[in-house]
């Protein structure tokens, strides 16, 4: 079937790299564009075309709707990928493409809609009998709701904001006393950091796994899924490892949530490709807890164990292929693990961005490294700090867990600081090891010092 | 080796392939080298979007004022096909006053000179496609 002629790339980094790769691969041209710190990026020199759209803030820049558009009317792009960040939860950009007769490579401006509106989301999948996080039917408005859905579920319970991601505009509240200002320094941070204020209520879960499903779904609503990622390896709500299959998964395990994940996409008929987030307790209960309506980071850990490209199924899906296949011809082989490589203080995780004078990319048999970096590259101070992601792929858990260790030892970066070291210990760490771990693990072994900590346990 | 002597060197080198050589003069002993990113793959640099003119040797271009495009869009030198363009080489130009139109998604942008001044070169041909940035005019303001 007839792709795209011509793709524009909606975003930088390894990401950028990442996409024009795919394009690459399938024939299709490829537009870069770039802030105008970014002129001498990897994702730059490897594009066919380029266009600086606008100076280093990402307000200016990557977030420029109006900037990228034009690039995109100018280049005679008909599609653009959106990455992840930025742009790709933009419900405005998404339809702003539509109305602009670009294909915007991804879910539906509906779809992204309800994936932005956590409260939304939580009620929808509620209806439709899928398990959610016991908590706020909805939005909460008041402590006072807060406190009748406390006393409902029981302490402890976690504020979240509704248009919230990466660990902000969350507080935990223990007990009664902390409600108060849990309630109205939640708001403010997700007012501040996205605008909206909108908070709901969940049980907190302090042993759990976060273990998310990644979907695919045609235009015609058939839909599959790949399987599953833990990544209950994080610091502050940011993810640092993931890997699939679960240590925890079993055949049975994988069946059940999958169906639960592409149940739960079919009840907001939701197209292309996307991850369906789900916490975990001890007692092996799946609780639905949101929607991620873009591609994700740590999509190659799935590509690693399935097979598939991701990036040319969203290019695809997107041109109006359909998904051919059945799920049971969907096979999983071995164990793949991934690192994320930021750019930041091994200790205390502080940006460190500044020139990489010397780089040696680790390699072998079941090494795969995605990155931006270069020798002689200055990661900019402007966005987010992520240089590179290491992903290994081993026959079981065991053997991607050495191939991790060495790559790992393999690979050096020379200039600035990187989170490399962070990854050795955990490594090293038995319960990791035995993969008994769970979201409070980066705490326990890394100590609960942040920078700039409020005092509040953040989980 | 003089000072000049190493810059008409580094000079010289700068246009060439070369990236180490080494001089031997008088007993002093002199290595330039050249540091290379991404060494031994050729990477095919992307074609940006517009071509742009290298700038004459004969104006003095520390003097003049540049106009850079505050936006990704389409140049184009008057208001509509049939009109004149809104400035030439030698316009003179008031701050304030409209040099071009940059169409960006259908939208048609105004940009105005910041400057007092004469036009000395437009570097855009009408109907091409510019970027944040890019160099559209140059201005020699007024004292």
């Amino acid at each position: 079937m007839e792709l795209f002629k011509k793709i524009l790339i909606a975003n930088r980094g390894e990401i950028a790299v990442r996409v024009i790769r795919a394009c690459k691969e399938l024939g299709i041209k490829t537009v870069a564009v770039y802030s105008d710190v970014e002129k001498e990026s990897l994702h730059v020199r490897l594009a066919d075309e380029a266009i600086c759209i606008g100076p280093a803030s990402s307000a200016q820049s990557y977030l420029n709707i109006p900037g990228i558009l034009s690039a995109a009317e100018v280049t005679d792009s008909e599609a653009v990928h959106p990455g992840y960040g930025f742009l790709s939860e933009n419900p405005h950009f998404a339809e702003a493409c539509a109305t602009s007769g670009i294909t915007f490579i991804g879910p539906t401006p509906e779809n992204i809609r309800v994936g932005g509106d956590k409260a939304k989301a939580r009620q929808v999948m509620k209806r439709r009998g899928i398990p959610v996080v016991p908590g706020s039917d909805g939005p909460v408005s008041s402590e006072e709701m807060v406190m009748k859905v406390a006393k409902k579920i029981g302490f402890p319970v976690i504020i979240k904001a509704s248009a919230g991601g990466g660990g902000r505009g969350m507080r935990i509240v223990k007990e009664e006393s902390g409600l108060e200002q849990a309630f109205y320094m939640a708001q403010r941070e997700a007012l501040a950091a996205f605008g909206n204020g909108e908070l709901y209520v969940e049980q907190y879960i302090p042993e759990m796994r976060h273990i998310e499903v990644q979907i695919a779904a045609d235009s015609k609503g058939n839909t599959v899924h790949f399987g599953e990622r833990d990544c209950s390896i994080q610091r502050r709500h940011q993810k640092l490892i993931e890997e699939a299959p679960s240590p925890i998964s079993t055949e049975k395990f994988r069946k059940k949530i999958g169906e639960l994940a592409v149940k739960a996409a079919r009840a907001i008929k939701y197209r292309n490709v996307g991850t369906m987030e789900f916490i975990v307790d001890t007692a092996g209960n799946i609780y639905f807890m949101e929607i991620n309506t873009r591609i994700q980071v740590e999509h190659p850990v799935t590509e690693m164990v399935s097979g598939v490209d991701l990036i040319k199924e969203q290019i695809k899906l997107a041109a109006g292929a359909l998904i051919e296949y059945k799920q049971h011809q969907i096979k999983f082989h071995g164990h793949a693990i991934e690192c994320r490589i930021n750019a930041e203080d091994p200790d205390r995780f502080i940006p460190h961005p500044g020139k990489i004078t010397f780089l040696s990319l680790p390699g072998g048999p079941g090494v795969r490294v995605d990155t931006a970096a270069y020798s002689g590259w200055t990661v900019p101070s402007h966005y987010d700090s992520l240089i590179a992601k290491l992903v290994v792929h081993g026959v079981n858990r065991q053997e991607a867990i050495s191939k991790m260790t060495r790559a790992l030892d393999e690979f050096i970066i020379e200039g600035i600081k990187t989170t490399i070291p962070f990854h050795r210990k955990v490594f090293s760490h038995p319960d990791f090891v035995n993969g008994e771990f769970n979201t409070g693990f980066v705490d326990r072994i890394n100590g609960s010092g942040k920078p700039g900590s409020t005092g509040e346990e953040t989980q | 080796m003089e000072l000049d002597d190493l810059k008409g060197l580094i000079e010289l080198l700068k246009d060439t392939d070369i990236t180490e050589v080494q001089i031997e003069k008088d007993g002093n002993k002199v290595k330039i080298r050249r540091e290379k990113r991404l060494s031994s793959i050729e990477l095919t640099k992307p074609v940006v979007v517009h071509e742009k003119p290298a700038a004459e040797p004969a104006e003095d271009i520390q003097k003049l004022v540049t106009v850079t495009s505050p936006i990704v869009g389409t140049f184009y030198r008057s208001s509509s096909p049939d009109s004149d363009a809104f400035v030439q080489t030698g316009t003179s130009v008031k701050k304030g006053q409209v040099l071009c139109i940059i169409e960006a998604m259908k939208l048609m942008n105004e940009i105005e000179s910041e400057v007092e001044g004469v036009i000395v070169r437009i570097l855009v041909e009408n109907g091409h496609s510019v970027e944040y940035g890019e160099p559209l005019f140059l201005i020699e303001p007024v004292q």
